[in-house]
Formats: C-alpha cells, structure tokens, sequence
C-alpha cells in the first residue's frame, strides 16, 4: 500500500480522465481548454509516480512535460487562431483549479524529499508547470493578438 | 496498488483512442491526438518504461499535433486558391 500511488491515480482517473471526455466531446473551444489542461494534470501525477516508485530521475519526465505541454497548447493557439477568434475560449476557474493541484503536490513532495538538490528541481517543475499553464491559457483566450496577424 | 494505477492508465489510453478515432474534423483529431500521446506516456511510465515514455512525450505532445496542424492548413489554403481560380 503506497499512499503516493493512490493519490496518483487519483489525479489521473479524476483529472485527466475528465480532460479526455472534454477533449472528445462538444464545441472547438472546450476541446482547446481540455487539452490544455491535461498537461495540468499529467504532470502531477508524474510527480507523484516517481515518488511512489522511489524513483527521482522519473523526475526528468515532469520536467520535459511542464516545458513541452504549454509550447503544443501555443501550437494550437497559434493555428486554430481564425476558428478561435469569433469565440476565445477562457475557462479561467479550471485553470487555476488545474494549477492548485500542482501548487498542492509539489509543496508535499518537497516535505517528503528534504532540503536537498531533488527538492530544487521540484520546485523548478513546478514554477515551470504553474507559469506555463497560465500563459497558456492567456494566449488561448486572446491575450496576444498580435500572433494572430502573424 | 500498484496494479489499480496501470488499469486507470490502461482506460484512459482505451477511451482517448476511441475518441480519436471516432472524431472526424482533422484539427479535433490532432487535438485529441495530442491528449492520447501524454496518456500513453503516462501508461509507458507506470509500466518501468521512462525513455520510450521521454520519446513518447517528446514527439506526442508538440511534434505530432504540428505536423497535423500545418498539413490541414496547407491543404485548406490549396482548396481555397483554387477555387478563386474557377
């Protein structure tokens, strides 16, 4: 029994399981917002993953996931703009919802891991995972019009 | 436990193939797409498989979706052109 695993199966079957039904179903911007926020979700639960298997090079997985999940979001941003501009998507309580899930796990993996070198790269995935969700979404929702000129 | 985490990993890959399948707009297909490739990375990571779940991350969740993306606008472009044409 490893409570670390239960909570991250939790995470996914909740969290990401609701973004894939989101994803499959209903208008072109609520697609956007749940692909969006399956990033959101993953990542903690990688997090979480990698301390119930005692792993911490599963760490690198989060990592790469919190900086490769916003730049496919601006992807979309950027060539779904015409279809997006007539009805922005903005879903900002499930944003920061999908971030407290973040800003709750990392603080409990620091506890659980220490003070130590581990402990600073939680806390840089998890700026990483934060931040770029939160760009993300702003450019999804029409923040930066100039990129749809471009 | 550890068995419960790769039957709800093992689900999710089940139903957002299903979905990708079953949605028939190319862009929505890349968009769920996009969603199928981070839920196999996380079915690649319970099993004890982080590199092909680090390659799997790496092409699905931005490569993939672009080359799609950019193949639809090509072609959309095209049809549009020659239609002027006519």
């Amino acid at each position: 029994m490893n409570g670390w695993i239960l909570a991250a199966a939790v995470v996914l079957g909740g969290g990401v399981g609701a973004t894939v039904w989101g994803v499959a179903t209903g208008p072109l911007r609520r697609r956007v917002v749940a692909q969006n926020l399956c990033t959101a979700f993953a990542c903690p639960a990688l997090l979480l993953l990698s301390q119930g298997y005692d792993r911490p090079s599963y760490v690198d997985l989060a990592l790469v996931l919190a900086l490769l999940g916003p730049v496919g979001t601006l992807v979309f941003a950027r060539l779904l703009a015409d279809e997006l501009a007539a009805d922005p998507p903005s879903a900002w309580g499930l944003t920061y919802a999908a971030a407290a899930v973040g800003a709750v796990v990392v603080p409990a993996l620091c506890v659980a891991t220490g003070p130590s070198r581990a402990m600073a790269k939680l806390l840089v995935v998890g700026a990483l995972l934060i931040g770029g969700n939160l760009l993300a979404s702003r450019a999804l929702s029409g923040a930066f019009p100039e990129v749809r000129r471009g | 436990m550890a068995d419960a985490v790769i039957v709800v990993a093992l689900l999710l890959v089940a139903l957002s193939a299903t979905a990708a399948v079953a949605v028939r707009d190319p862009a929505r297909q890349a968009l769920v797409l996009s969603v199928l490739g981070l839920v196999l990375a996380v079915l690649f990571t319970v099993l004890q498989a982080p590199d092909v779940a680090l390659s799997q991350l790496a092409v699905g969740s931005a490569l993939t979706p672009l080359l799609l993306l950019l193949a639809v606008h090509k072609v959309r472009r095209r049809g549009k052109k020659e239609g002027h044409h006519r």
